[in-house]
Protein backbone atom coordinates (compact mmCIF):
# COMPACT_ATOMS: atom_id res chain seq x y z
CA UNK A 1 0.00 0.00 0.00
CA UNK A 2 1.28 3.40 -0.89
CA UNK A 3 1.68 6.08 1.73
CA UNK A 4 0.37 9.44 0.49
CA UNK A 5 2.96 12.18 0.20
CA UNK A 6 2.65 14.71 3.04
CA UNK A 7 1.79 18.28 2.06
CA UNK A 8 4.31 21.08 2.77
CA UNK A 9 4.13 22.59 6.26
CA UNK A 10 2.80 26.03 5.28
CA UNK A 11 0.04 24.50 3.19
CA UNK A 12 -1.04 22.43 6.19
CA UNK A 13 -1.01 25.52 8.43
CA UNK A 14 -3.25 27.24 5.87
CA UNK A 15 -5.48 24.14 5.94
CA UNK A 16 -5.83 24.36 9.72
CA UNK A 17 -6.77 28.05 9.54
CA UNK A 18 -9.30 27.44 6.77
CA UNK A 19 -10.61 24.59 8.92
CA UNK A 20 -11.29 27.08 11.73
CA UNK A 21 -13.32 29.21 9.30
CA UNK A 22 -15.32 26.29 7.93
CA UNK A 23 -16.04 25.19 11.51
CA UNK A 24 -17.61 28.59 12.17
CA UNK A 25 -19.67 28.22 8.95
CA UNK A 26 -20.76 24.75 10.04
CA UNK A 27 -21.78 26.08 13.43
CA UNK A 28 -23.86 28.76 11.74
CA UNK A 29 -25.51 26.13 9.60
CA UNK A 30 -26.37 23.97 12.59
CA UNK A 31 -27.78 26.95 14.47
CA UNK A 32 -29.86 28.21 11.52
CA UNK A 33 -30.98 24.80 10.28
CA UNK A 34 -31.66 23.67 13.80
CA UNK A 35 -33.79 26.73 14.42
CA UNK A 36 -35.68 26.33 11.13
CA UNK A 37 -36.12 22.56 11.23
CA UNK A 38 -36.14 21.94 14.97
CA UNK A 39 -39.91 21.74 15.30
CA UNK A 40 -40.26 19.43 12.31
CA UNK A 41 -37.51 17.21 13.62
CA UNK A 42 -39.42 16.70 16.84
CA UNK A 43 -42.72 15.86 15.16
CA UNK A 44 -42.67 12.18 14.09
CA UNK A 45 -44.64 12.70 10.86
CA UNK A 46 -42.32 15.28 9.42
CA UNK A 47 -39.15 13.95 10.97
CA UNK A 48 -37.85 11.90 7.98
CA UNK A 49 -38.23 14.84 5.53
CA UNK A 50 -36.68 17.32 7.93
CA UNK A 51 -33.87 14.93 8.71
CA UNK A 52 -33.22 14.40 5.00
CA UNK A 53 -33.11 18.17 4.43
CA UNK A 54 -30.71 18.68 7.33
CA UNK A 55 -28.50 15.87 6.03
CA UNK A 56 -28.55 17.22 2.45
CA UNK A 57 -27.18 20.56 3.66
CA UNK A 58 -24.69 18.80 5.88
CA UNK A 59 -23.58 16.73 2.88
CA UNK A 60 -22.76 19.95 0.95
CA UNK A 61 -20.70 21.29 3.84
CA UNK A 62 -19.03 17.92 4.25
CA UNK A 63 -18.07 18.16 0.55
CA UNK A 64 -16.35 21.47 1.33
CA UNK A 65 -14.48 19.82 4.23
CA UNK A 66 -13.45 16.98 1.95
CA UNK A 67 -12.09 19.40 -0.64
CA UNK A 68 -10.23 21.26 2.11
CA UNK A 69 -8.57 18.00 3.20
CA UNK A 70 -7.56 17.09 -0.36
CA UNK A 71 -6.35 20.58 -1.21
CA UNK A 72 -4.32 21.50 1.87
CA UNK A 73 -3.39 18.08 3.23
CA UNK A 74 -3.11 16.11 -0.04
CA UNK A 75 -5.44 13.43 1.30
CA UNK A 76 -6.40 10.99 -1.43
CA UNK A 77 -9.81 9.58 -0.57
CA UNK A 78 -11.30 6.72 -2.56
CA UNK A 79 -14.83 6.88 -3.91
CA UNK A 80 -16.83 6.15 -0.81
CA UNK A 81 -20.37 7.22 -0.03
CA UNK A 82 -21.16 7.64 3.65
CA UNK A 83 -24.73 7.42 5.00
CA UNK A 84 -26.63 10.46 6.35
CA UNK A 85 -26.04 9.40 9.94
CA UNK A 86 -22.29 9.28 9.32
CA UNK A 87 -22.29 12.66 7.58
CA UNK A 88 -24.11 14.39 10.41
CA UNK A 89 -21.91 12.75 13.02
CA UNK A 90 -18.81 13.78 11.12
CA UNK A 91 -19.93 17.37 10.63
CA UNK A 92 -20.84 17.75 14.31
CA UNK A 93 -17.53 16.31 15.51
CA UNK A 94 -15.59 18.26 12.91
CA UNK A 95 -17.35 21.52 13.89
CA UNK A 96 -16.57 20.96 17.54
CA UNK A 97 -12.90 20.21 16.96
CA UNK A 98 -12.64 23.07 14.42
CA UNK A 99 -14.08 25.57 16.90
CA UNK A 100 -11.75 24.27 19.59
CA UNK A 101 -8.92 24.67 17.14
CA UNK A 102 -10.02 28.26 16.47
CA UNK A 103 -9.95 28.93 20.21
CA UNK A 104 -6.44 27.51 20.57
CA UNK A 105 -5.23 29.46 17.53
CA UNK A 106 -6.76 32.58 19.14
CA UNK A 107 -4.92 31.82 22.38
CA UNK A 108 -1.65 31.34 20.53
CA UNK A 109 -2.14 34.70 18.78
CA UNK A 110 -2.98 36.33 22.09
CA UNK A 111 0.11 34.79 23.66
CA UNK A 112 2.23 36.01 20.76
CA UNK A 113 0.96 39.57 21.24
CA UNK A 114 1.67 39.36 25.00
CA UNK A 115 5.13 37.94 24.33
CA UNK A 116 5.78 40.85 21.93
CA UNK A 117 4.72 43.42 24.51
CA UNK A 118 6.82 41.65 27.15
CA UNK A 119 9.88 41.59 24.89
CA UNK A 120 9.46 45.29 24.01
CA UNK A 121 9.16 46.26 27.69
CA UNK A 122 12.30 44.33 28.65
CA UNK A 123 14.56 47.27 27.64
CA UNK A 124 13.08 49.80 30.12
CA UNK A 125 11.71 47.55 32.84
CA UNK A 126 12.26 47.44 36.53
CA UNK A 127 11.60 43.65 36.69
CA UNK A 128 14.11 41.51 38.46
CA UNK A 129 15.56 38.53 36.54
CA UNK A 130 13.51 36.20 38.78
CA UNK A 131 10.30 37.87 37.48
CA UNK A 132 11.57 37.65 33.92
CA UNK A 133 12.42 33.96 34.31
CA UNK A 134 8.98 33.33 35.81
CA UNK A 135 7.28 35.01 32.85
CA UNK A 136 9.39 33.08 30.32
CA UNK A 137 8.67 29.74 32.01
CA UNK A 138 4.95 30.51 32.22
CA UNK A 139 4.80 31.67 28.56
CA UNK A 140 6.83 28.70 27.42
CA UNK A 141 4.54 26.27 29.26
CA UNK A 142 1.42 27.88 27.81
CA UNK A 143 2.96 27.83 24.34
CA UNK A 144 3.84 24.15 24.75
CA UNK A 145 0.29 23.31 25.82
CA UNK A 146 -1.16 25.30 22.91
CA UNK A 147 1.11 23.59 20.38
CA UNK A 148 0.25 20.17 21.84
CA UNK A 149 -3.44 21.06 21.63
CA UNK A 150 -3.09 22.12 18.02
CA UNK A 151 -1.26 18.95 17.13
CA UNK A 152 -3.87 16.80 18.76
CA UNK A 153 -6.67 18.71 17.05
CA UNK A 154 -5.12 18.54 13.58
CA UNK A 155 -4.58 14.83 14.06
CA UNK A 156 -8.16 14.43 15.12
CA UNK A 157 -9.26 16.39 12.05
CA UNK A 158 -7.35 13.97 9.86
CA UNK A 159 -8.76 10.95 11.69
CA UNK A 160 -12.34 12.18 11.44
CA UNK A 161 -11.89 12.75 7.71
CA UNK A 162 -10.40 9.28 7.27
CA UNK A 163 -13.28 7.65 9.08
CA UNK A 164 -15.93 9.47 7.08
CA UNK A 165 -14.40 9.76 3.60
CA UNK A 166 -11.89 7.00 3.39
CA UNK A 167 -12.01 3.33 4.01
CA UNK A 168 -11.77 2.55 7.71
CA UNK A 169 -8.84 0.58 9.13
CA UNK A 170 -11.05 -2.47 9.13
CA UNK A 171 -11.99 -2.02 5.48
CA UNK A 172 -8.35 -1.53 4.59
CA UNK A 173 -7.42 -4.72 6.40
CA UNK A 174 -10.26 -6.58 4.71
CA UNK A 175 -9.12 -5.28 1.36
CA UNK A 176 -5.57 -6.34 2.04
CA UNK A 177 -6.71 -9.80 3.07
CA UNK A 178 -8.73 -10.13 -0.15
CA UNK A 179 -5.76 -8.96 -2.13
CA UNK A 180 -3.50 -11.52 -0.48
CA UNK A 181 -5.98 -14.34 -0.91
CA UNK A 182 -6.36 -13.52 -4.60
CA UNK A 183 -2.67 -13.23 -5.22
CA UNK A 184 -1.99 -16.44 -3.32
CA UNK A 185 -4.47 -18.37 -5.43
CA UNK A 186 -3.02 -16.79 -8.55
CA UNK A 187 0.49 -17.81 -7.56
CA UNK A 188 -0.58 -21.42 -7.13
CA UNK A 189 -2.24 -21.28 -10.57
CA UNK A 190 0.85 -19.74 -12.09
CA UNK A 191 3.03 -22.47 -10.62
CA UNK A 192 0.75 -25.11 -12.12
CA UNK A 193 0.90 -23.43 -15.52
CA UNK A 194 4.68 -23.41 -15.35
CA UNK A 195 4.79 -27.06 -14.38
CA UNK A 196 2.58 -27.93 -17.31
CA UNK A 197 4.92 -26.02 -19.54
CA UNK A 198 7.93 -27.88 -18.18
CA UNK A 199 6.16 -31.20 -18.69
CA UNK A 200 5.39 -30.26 -22.27
CA UNK A 201 8.93 -29.06 -22.87
CA UNK A 202 10.25 -32.39 -21.66
CA UNK A 203 7.78 -34.50 -23.57
CA UNK A 204 7.40 -32.63 -26.79
CA UNK A 205 11.03 -31.64 -26.99
CA UNK A 206 13.47 -33.86 -25.18
CA UNK A 207 11.51 -37.10 -25.28
CA UNK A 208 10.73 -36.83 -29.00
CA UNK A 209 14.38 -36.24 -29.75
CA UNK A 210 15.45 -39.20 -27.63
CA UNK A 211 12.93 -41.46 -29.36
CA UNK A 212 14.16 -40.22 -32.73
CA UNK A 213 17.74 -40.85 -31.63
CA UNK A 214 16.97 -44.39 -30.48
CA UNK A 215 15.13 -44.97 -33.74
CA UNK A 216 18.19 -43.88 -35.72
CA UNK A 217 20.32 -46.32 -33.74
CA UNK A 218 17.75 -49.06 -34.31
CA UNK A 219 17.81 -48.37 -38.04
CA UNK A 220 21.60 -48.34 -38.02
CA UNK A 221 21.63 -51.81 -36.43
CA UNK A 222 19.28 -53.06 -39.13
CA UNK A 223 21.30 -51.28 -41.83
CA UNK A 224 21.68 -53.51 -44.87
CA UNK A 225 25.18 -52.25 -45.70
CA UNK A 226 28.04 -50.97 -43.52
CA UNK A 227 28.01 -47.58 -45.33
CA UNK A 228 24.32 -47.15 -44.63
CA UNK A 229 24.84 -48.08 -40.99
CA UNK A 230 27.71 -45.60 -40.73
CA UNK A 231 25.66 -42.78 -42.19
CA UNK A 232 22.85 -43.49 -39.73
CA UNK A 233 25.28 -43.66 -36.80
CA UNK A 234 26.70 -40.28 -37.78
CA UNK A 235 23.18 -38.85 -37.82
CA UNK A 236 22.50 -40.43 -34.45
CA UNK A 237 25.63 -38.85 -33.04
CA UNK A 238 24.54 -35.43 -34.26
CA UNK A 239 21.08 -36.03 -32.84
CA UNK A 240 22.58 -36.87 -29.44
CA UNK A 241 24.27 -33.45 -29.41
CA UNK A 242 20.94 -31.85 -30.27
CA UNK A 243 19.24 -33.67 -27.39
CA UNK A 244 21.85 -32.30 -24.99
CA UNK A 245 21.35 -28.76 -26.28
CA UNK A 246 17.59 -29.13 -25.95
CA UNK A 247 17.93 -30.44 -22.41
CA UNK A 248 20.13 -27.49 -21.47
CA UNK A 249 17.55 -25.12 -22.94
CA UNK A 250 14.69 -26.74 -21.06
CA UNK A 251 16.61 -26.63 -17.78
CA UNK A 252 17.41 -22.98 -18.39
CA UNK A 253 13.77 -22.19 -19.03
CA UNK A 254 12.79 -23.93 -15.81
CA UNK A 255 15.25 -21.86 -13.78
CA UNK A 256 18.24 -19.92 -15.01
CA UNK A 257 20.99 -20.89 -12.55
CA UNK A 258 22.93 -17.82 -13.66
CA UNK A 259 20.49 -15.81 -11.54
CA UNK A 260 21.90 -17.33 -8.37
CA UNK A 261 25.53 -17.43 -9.33
CA UNK A 262 25.98 -14.35 -11.51
CA UNK A 263 22.98 -12.14 -10.81
CA UNK A 264 20.18 -10.58 -12.79
CA UNK A 265 22.32 -8.74 -15.29
CA UNK A 266 24.10 -11.86 -16.52
CA UNK A 267 20.89 -13.88 -16.61
CA UNK A 268 19.26 -11.16 -18.75
CA UNK A 269 22.29 -11.31 -21.02
CA UNK A 270 21.44 -14.99 -21.47
CA UNK A 271 17.89 -14.05 -22.47
CA UNK A 272 19.06 -11.69 -25.21
CA UNK A 273 21.58 -14.25 -26.48
CA UNK A 274 18.83 -16.85 -26.79
CA UNK A 275 16.41 -14.49 -28.50
CA UNK A 276 16.10 -14.63 -32.27
CA UNK A 277 15.52 -10.84 -32.37
CA UNK A 278 18.12 -8.20 -31.54
CA UNK A 279 17.58 -7.05 -27.93
CA UNK A 280 18.74 -3.60 -26.76
CA UNK A 281 19.28 -3.71 -23.04
CA UNK A 282 19.58 -0.78 -20.62
CA UNK A 283 20.46 -1.91 -17.13
CA UNK A 284 20.70 0.63 -14.38
CA UNK A 285 20.41 -0.87 -10.91
CA UNK A 286 22.83 0.69 -8.45
CA UNK A 287 22.24 -1.51 -5.40
CA UNK A 288 21.81 -5.27 -4.91
CA UNK A 289 18.22 -6.54 -5.19
CA UNK A 290 16.28 -9.03 -3.08
CA UNK A 291 16.42 -12.40 -4.82
CA UNK A 292 12.62 -12.71 -5.18
CA UNK A 293 12.59 -9.40 -7.06
CA UNK A 294 15.47 -10.51 -9.27
CA UNK A 295 13.68 -13.73 -10.16
CA UNK A 296 10.41 -11.96 -10.94
CA UNK A 297 12.19 -9.32 -13.03
CA UNK A 298 14.03 -12.05 -14.91
CA UNK A 299 10.85 -13.92 -15.77
CA UNK A 300 9.06 -10.74 -16.83
CA UNK A 301 11.84 -9.95 -19.30
CA UNK A 302 12.24 -13.53 -20.46
CA UNK A 303 8.51 -14.11 -21.07
CA UNK A 304 7.98 -10.71 -22.70
CA UNK A 305 10.99 -11.08 -24.98
CA UNK A 306 9.96 -14.61 -25.96
CA UNK A 307 6.42 -13.45 -26.69
CA UNK A 308 7.77 -10.63 -28.84
CA UNK A 309 9.96 -13.06 -30.78
CA UNK A 310 7.13 -15.56 -31.22
CA UNK A 311 4.04 -13.50 -31.89
CA UNK A 312 4.71 -9.82 -32.52
CA UNK A 313 6.51 -9.84 -35.88
CA UNK A 314 8.80 -7.21 -34.34
CA UNK A 315 12.31 -6.63 -35.62
CA UNK A 316 13.74 -5.35 -32.34
CA UNK A 317 13.06 -5.51 -28.62
CA UNK A 318 14.06 -2.85 -26.13
CA UNK A 319 14.51 -3.75 -22.47
CA UNK A 320 15.09 -1.30 -19.64
CA UNK A 321 15.69 -2.35 -16.06
CA UNK A 322 15.90 0.60 -13.74
CA UNK A 323 16.16 0.61 -9.94
CA UNK A 324 16.07 3.54 -7.53
CA UNK A 325 16.42 1.79 -4.18
CA UNK A 326 12.70 1.63 -3.37
CA UNK A 327 11.44 -0.08 -6.50
CA UNK A 328 12.60 -1.76 -9.67
CA UNK A 329 10.94 -0.86 -12.95
CA UNK A 330 11.20 -3.34 -15.80
CA UNK A 331 10.09 -2.19 -19.23
CA UNK A 332 9.99 -4.32 -22.37
CA UNK A 333 8.92 -2.74 -25.64
CA UNK A 334 8.91 -4.28 -29.10
CA UNK A 335 8.42 -2.78 -32.54
CA UNK A 336 5.78 -5.34 -33.48
CA UNK A 337 2.13 -5.39 -34.40
CA UNK A 338 0.63 -5.34 -30.89
CA UNK A 339 -2.57 -7.10 -29.95
CA UNK A 340 -1.02 -9.07 -27.06
CA UNK A 341 -3.65 -10.67 -24.86
CA UNK A 342 -3.11 -9.81 -21.18
CA UNK A 343 -5.39 -12.71 -20.20
CA UNK A 344 -3.18 -15.27 -21.97
CA UNK A 345 -1.63 -17.88 -19.70
CA UNK A 346 1.90 -16.50 -19.94
CA UNK A 347 1.02 -12.90 -19.11
CA UNK A 348 -1.45 -13.95 -16.42
CA UNK A 349 1.30 -16.00 -14.79
CA UNK A 350 3.62 -13.01 -14.92
CA UNK A 351 0.94 -10.78 -13.42
CA UNK A 352 0.52 -13.24 -10.55
CA UNK A 353 4.23 -13.45 -9.97
CA UNK A 354 4.49 -9.67 -9.82
CA UNK A 355 1.34 -9.27 -7.71
CA UNK A 356 2.73 -11.74 -5.19
CA UNK A 357 5.48 -9.21 -4.51
CA UNK A 358 2.95 -6.34 -4.28
CA UNK A 359 4.09 -5.08 -7.64
CA UNK A 360 2.07 -4.07 -10.67
CA UNK A 361 2.22 -5.31 -14.26
CA UNK A 362 0.86 -3.23 -17.11
CA UNK A 363 0.40 -4.54 -20.62
CA UNK A 364 -0.14 -1.90 -23.26
CA UNK A 365 -0.61 -3.46 -26.66
CA UNK A 366 -2.86 -1.59 -29.08
CA UNK A 367 -3.57 -3.23 -32.43
CA UNK A 368 -0.84 -2.11 -34.78
CA UNK A 369 1.65 -1.98 -31.92
CA UNK A 370 3.95 -1.33 -30.28
CA UNK A 371 3.59 -3.59 -27.25
CA UNK A 372 4.92 -2.26 -23.96
CA UNK A 373 5.05 -4.37 -20.83
CA UNK A 374 5.95 -2.56 -17.63
CA UNK A 375 6.44 -4.19 -14.26
CA UNK A 376 7.02 -2.23 -11.11
CA UNK A 377 8.40 -4.25 -8.20
CA UNK A 378 8.82 -2.80 -4.72
CA UNK A 379 12.25 -3.63 -3.27
CA UNK A 380 11.63 -2.71 0.35
CA UNK B 1 1.66 -52.51 -46.15
CA UNK B 2 0.28 -49.03 -46.83
CA UNK B 3 0.57 -46.71 -43.85
CA UNK B 4 -0.67 -43.24 -42.90
CA UNK B 5 1.24 -41.48 -40.11
CA UNK B 6 0.12 -38.71 -37.78
CA UNK B 7 2.77 -37.27 -35.49
CA UNK B 8 3.29 -33.60 -34.63
CA UNK B 9 7.01 -33.78 -33.98
CA UNK B 10 8.59 -33.28 -37.42
CA UNK B 11 11.73 -35.05 -36.36
CA UNK B 12 9.95 -38.18 -35.26
CA UNK B 13 7.59 -38.13 -38.23
CA UNK B 14 10.49 -38.01 -40.68
CA UNK B 15 12.25 -40.80 -38.78
CA UNK B 16 9.17 -43.00 -38.93
CA UNK B 17 8.68 -42.34 -42.64
CA UNK B 18 12.29 -43.35 -43.34
CA UNK B 19 12.11 -46.42 -41.13
CA UNK B 20 8.93 -47.68 -42.79
CA UNK B 21 10.31 -46.98 -46.25
CA UNK B 22 13.49 -48.91 -45.42
CA UNK B 23 11.35 -51.83 -44.34
CA UNK B 24 9.61 -51.76 -47.72
CA UNK B 25 6.30 -50.32 -46.54
CA UNK B 26 4.52 -47.61 -48.43
CA UNK B 27 3.80 -44.38 -46.51
CA UNK B 28 0.73 -42.84 -48.18
CA UNK B 29 0.78 -39.69 -46.06
CA UNK B 30 2.50 -38.26 -43.01
CA UNK B 31 0.65 -35.44 -41.23
CA UNK B 32 1.00 -33.36 -38.07
CA UNK B 33 -2.51 -33.19 -36.62
CA UNK B 34 -5.71 -35.19 -36.18
CA UNK B 35 -7.78 -33.20 -38.63
CA UNK B 36 -5.36 -33.79 -41.49
CA UNK B 37 -5.21 -37.45 -40.48
CA UNK B 38 -8.98 -37.88 -40.84
CA UNK B 39 -8.89 -36.08 -44.18
CA UNK B 40 -6.11 -38.36 -45.48
CA UNK B 41 -7.86 -41.50 -44.25
CA UNK B 42 -11.03 -40.30 -46.01
CA UNK B 43 -9.16 -39.85 -49.28
CA UNK B 44 -6.85 -42.89 -49.30
CA UNK B 45 -6.94 -46.57 -48.47
CA UNK B 46 -4.24 -47.39 -45.91
CA UNK B 47 -3.87 -50.80 -44.28
CA UNK B 48 -2.69 -49.32 -41.01
CA UNK B 49 -2.82 -45.86 -39.41
CA UNK B 50 -0.21 -44.91 -36.83
CA UNK B 51 -1.10 -41.86 -34.73
CA UNK B 52 0.29 -39.99 -31.77
CA UNK B 53 -2.30 -39.28 -29.07
CA UNK B 54 -1.20 -35.77 -28.07
CA UNK B 55 -1.36 -33.46 -31.05
CA UNK B 56 -2.19 -29.82 -31.81
CA UNK B 57 -4.21 -27.75 -31.15
CA UNK B 58 -4.68 -28.70 -27.47
CA UNK B 59 -2.16 -31.48 -26.98
CA UNK B 60 -4.61 -33.66 -25.08
CA UNK B 61 -6.18 -36.70 -26.78
CA UNK B 62 -6.84 -35.49 -30.35
CA UNK B 63 -5.10 -38.49 -31.90
CA UNK B 64 -7.03 -40.95 -29.76
CA UNK B 65 -10.36 -39.42 -30.73
CA UNK B 66 -9.38 -39.60 -34.39
CA UNK B 67 -8.38 -43.24 -33.92
CA UNK B 68 -11.73 -44.14 -32.33
CA UNK B 69 -13.47 -42.32 -35.19
CA UNK B 70 -11.47 -44.23 -37.83
CA UNK B 71 -12.39 -47.52 -36.13
CA UNK B 72 -16.07 -46.60 -36.32
CA UNK B 73 -15.99 -45.49 -39.96
CA UNK B 74 -13.43 -47.87 -41.45
CA UNK B 75 -13.08 -50.97 -39.25
CA UNK B 76 -10.99 -52.67 -41.94
CA UNK B 77 -8.12 -50.23 -41.26
CA UNK B 78 -5.71 -51.20 -38.53
CA UNK B 79 -5.04 -48.44 -35.97
CA UNK B 80 -1.98 -48.09 -33.77
CA UNK B 81 -1.88 -45.24 -31.26
CA UNK B 82 1.28 -43.99 -29.61
CA UNK B 83 0.92 -42.71 -26.05
CA UNK B 84 3.29 -40.68 -23.88
CA UNK B 85 2.16 -42.49 -20.75
CA UNK B 86 0.26 -45.59 -19.79
CA UNK B 87 -3.29 -44.27 -19.77
CA UNK B 88 -5.78 -46.90 -18.72
CA UNK B 89 -8.76 -44.88 -19.95
CA UNK B 90 -7.26 -44.29 -23.35
CA UNK B 91 -6.47 -47.94 -23.80
CA UNK B 92 -9.97 -48.92 -22.66
CA UNK B 93 -11.62 -46.41 -25.02
CA UNK B 94 -9.69 -47.76 -27.94
CA UNK B 95 -10.13 -51.44 -27.17
CA UNK B 96 -13.70 -51.70 -25.92
CA UNK B 97 -15.34 -51.61 -29.36
CA UNK B 98 -13.27 -54.59 -30.46
CA UNK B 99 -9.68 -55.63 -30.08
CA UNK B 100 -9.00 -56.52 -33.66
CA UNK B 101 -6.60 -54.56 -35.87
CA UNK B 102 -5.69 -52.31 -32.99
CA UNK B 103 -2.51 -51.33 -31.19
CA UNK B 104 -1.77 -49.26 -28.11
CA UNK B 105 1.93 -48.62 -27.76
CA UNK B 106 4.01 -46.33 -25.63
CA UNK B 107 5.80 -43.79 -27.69
CA UNK B 108 9.17 -45.01 -26.51
CA UNK B 109 8.38 -48.38 -28.07
CA UNK B 110 9.08 -46.80 -31.46
CA UNK B 111 12.70 -46.63 -30.38
CA UNK B 112 12.77 -50.44 -30.20
CA UNK B 113 12.52 -50.74 -33.92
CA UNK B 114 11.98 -54.51 -34.11
CA UNK B 115 9.21 -54.51 -31.54
CA UNK B 116 7.49 -51.59 -33.19
CA UNK B 117 7.59 -53.16 -36.63
CA UNK B 118 6.42 -56.45 -35.17
CA UNK B 119 3.46 -54.74 -33.50
CA UNK B 120 2.55 -53.09 -36.82
CA UNK B 121 2.65 -56.46 -38.56
CA UNK B 122 0.42 -58.02 -35.91
CA UNK B 123 -2.18 -55.25 -36.23
CA UNK B 124 -2.02 -55.51 -39.99
CA UNK B 125 -2.69 -59.24 -39.72
CA UNK B 126 -5.88 -58.55 -37.77
CA UNK B 127 -4.49 -58.95 -34.26
CA UNK B 128 -3.85 -56.62 -31.34
CA UNK B 129 -0.64 -55.10 -30.07
CA UNK B 130 -0.68 -53.81 -26.54
CA UNK B 131 2.50 -52.42 -25.10
CA UNK B 132 4.15 -54.82 -22.63
CA UNK B 133 4.62 -51.86 -20.28
CA UNK B 134 0.89 -51.12 -20.34
CA UNK B 135 0.14 -54.72 -19.57
CA UNK B 136 2.74 -54.77 -16.77
CA UNK B 137 1.29 -51.67 -15.12
CA UNK B 138 -2.26 -52.95 -15.39
CA UNK B 139 -1.21 -56.21 -13.81
CA UNK B 140 0.37 -54.34 -10.91
CA UNK B 141 -2.86 -52.46 -10.34
CA UNK B 142 -5.09 -55.49 -9.98
CA UNK B 143 -6.54 -55.96 -6.52
CA UNK B 144 -7.49 -59.04 -4.53
CA UNK B 145 -11.14 -58.75 -5.48
CA UNK B 146 -10.07 -59.19 -9.06
CA UNK B 147 -10.39 -62.64 -10.70
CA UNK B 148 -6.96 -61.96 -12.14
CA UNK B 149 -5.47 -62.52 -8.70
CA UNK B 150 -6.54 -66.15 -8.89
CA UNK B 151 -4.17 -66.82 -11.76
CA UNK B 152 -0.93 -68.71 -11.18
CA UNK B 153 2.31 -66.88 -12.05
CA UNK B 154 2.67 -69.02 -15.19
CA UNK B 155 -0.90 -68.21 -16.26
CA UNK B 156 -0.15 -64.56 -15.67
CA UNK B 157 2.85 -64.57 -17.99
CA UNK B 158 0.79 -66.36 -20.62
CA UNK B 159 -2.01 -63.79 -20.29
CA UNK B 160 0.55 -61.00 -20.49
CA UNK B 161 1.91 -62.37 -23.74
CA UNK B 162 -1.65 -62.83 -24.99
CA UNK B 163 -2.47 -59.23 -24.15
CA UNK B 164 0.49 -58.09 -26.16
CA UNK B 165 -1.28 -59.69 -29.09
CA UNK B 166 0.87 -62.75 -29.69
CA UNK B 167 -0.49 -65.93 -31.23
CA UNK B 168 -0.43 -69.24 -29.31
CA UNK B 169 2.61 -70.42 -31.25
CA UNK B 170 4.46 -67.16 -30.56
CA UNK B 171 3.57 -67.36 -26.87
CA UNK B 172 4.98 -70.87 -26.76
CA UNK B 173 8.23 -69.71 -28.36
CA UNK B 174 8.45 -66.68 -26.12
CA UNK B 175 7.99 -68.65 -22.90
CA UNK B 176 9.78 -71.78 -24.09
CA UNK B 177 6.78 -74.05 -23.51
CA UNK B 178 4.93 -76.39 -25.85
CA UNK B 179 1.89 -75.31 -27.83
CA UNK B 180 -0.35 -77.69 -25.87
CA UNK B 181 0.92 -76.21 -22.59
CA UNK B 182 0.00 -72.76 -23.88
CA UNK B 183 -3.50 -73.96 -24.78
CA UNK B 184 -3.93 -75.60 -21.40
CA UNK B 185 -2.88 -72.41 -19.64
CA UNK B 186 -5.21 -70.33 -21.78
CA UNK B 187 -8.18 -72.58 -21.01
CA UNK B 188 -7.44 -72.27 -17.31
CA UNK B 189 -7.29 -68.49 -17.69
CA UNK B 190 -10.60 -68.33 -19.59
CA UNK B 191 -12.18 -70.47 -16.89
CA UNK B 192 -10.96 -68.31 -14.07
CA UNK B 193 -12.07 -65.15 -15.83
CA UNK B 194 -15.50 -66.60 -16.55
CA UNK B 195 -14.96 -66.66 -20.31
CA UNK B 196 -15.21 -70.40 -20.89
CA UNK B 197 -18.53 -70.14 -22.71
CA UNK B 198 -17.47 -67.53 -25.23
CA UNK B 199 -15.61 -68.87 -28.22
CA UNK B 200 -13.11 -67.92 -30.83
CA UNK B 201 -10.80 -64.97 -31.00
CA UNK B 202 -13.02 -62.62 -29.00
CA UNK B 203 -12.29 -64.71 -25.90
CA UNK B 204 -8.67 -63.70 -26.14
CA UNK B 205 -9.68 -60.08 -26.52
CA UNK B 206 -12.06 -60.19 -23.59
CA UNK B 207 -9.34 -61.66 -21.43
CA UNK B 208 -7.15 -58.71 -22.33
CA UNK B 209 -9.97 -56.30 -21.65
CA UNK B 210 -10.26 -57.65 -18.13
CA UNK B 211 -7.14 -55.62 -17.45
CA UNK B 212 -8.51 -52.51 -18.92
CA UNK B 213 -11.81 -52.41 -17.10
CA UNK B 214 -11.66 -49.59 -14.64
Amino acid sequence: MKQPVAAPFLLRVAGVLVGCLTAVLNLLYFVLAGAALGAFLLWPRTRPRAHALLAAGARRLTGVERRRRSLFFRDAFPEHRACDQQILRYLAARTYSGLLCAVVVGLVDFGAVLAGIFAASLTHTSMTWVDILGQVVLGGTLLFLAVQGLRALTEQDARLARECFGPSERELLQRRIDELATSRAAVVRAVDVERRRVERDLHDGVQQRLVALAMLLGRARRGRTPERADALLEQAHKEAQEVLTELREVAWRVYPTALDSLGLREALGGVSERCALPVRMEYDVPQPLPSAVETAAYFVVSEAVNNAAKHSAADEVFVRVHGDGTSLVVLVRDTGTGGADPSGSGLTGLGSRVAALDGTLRVDSPLGGPTTITAELPCA
Amino acid sequence: MRVILAEDSTLLREGLVRLLAEEGHEVLAAVGDAEALLAEVGAKTPDVVVTDIRMPPDHTDEGLRAAVRIRELRPEIGVVVLSQYVERNYAAQLLTSSAERVGYLLKDRVAQVEEFLDALERVHAGGAAIDPEVVRQLLIRTTHADPLTRLTPRERTVLEALAEGHTNAAIGQKLHISLSAVEKNLNAIFDKLGLSRTTGYSRRVLAVLRYLES
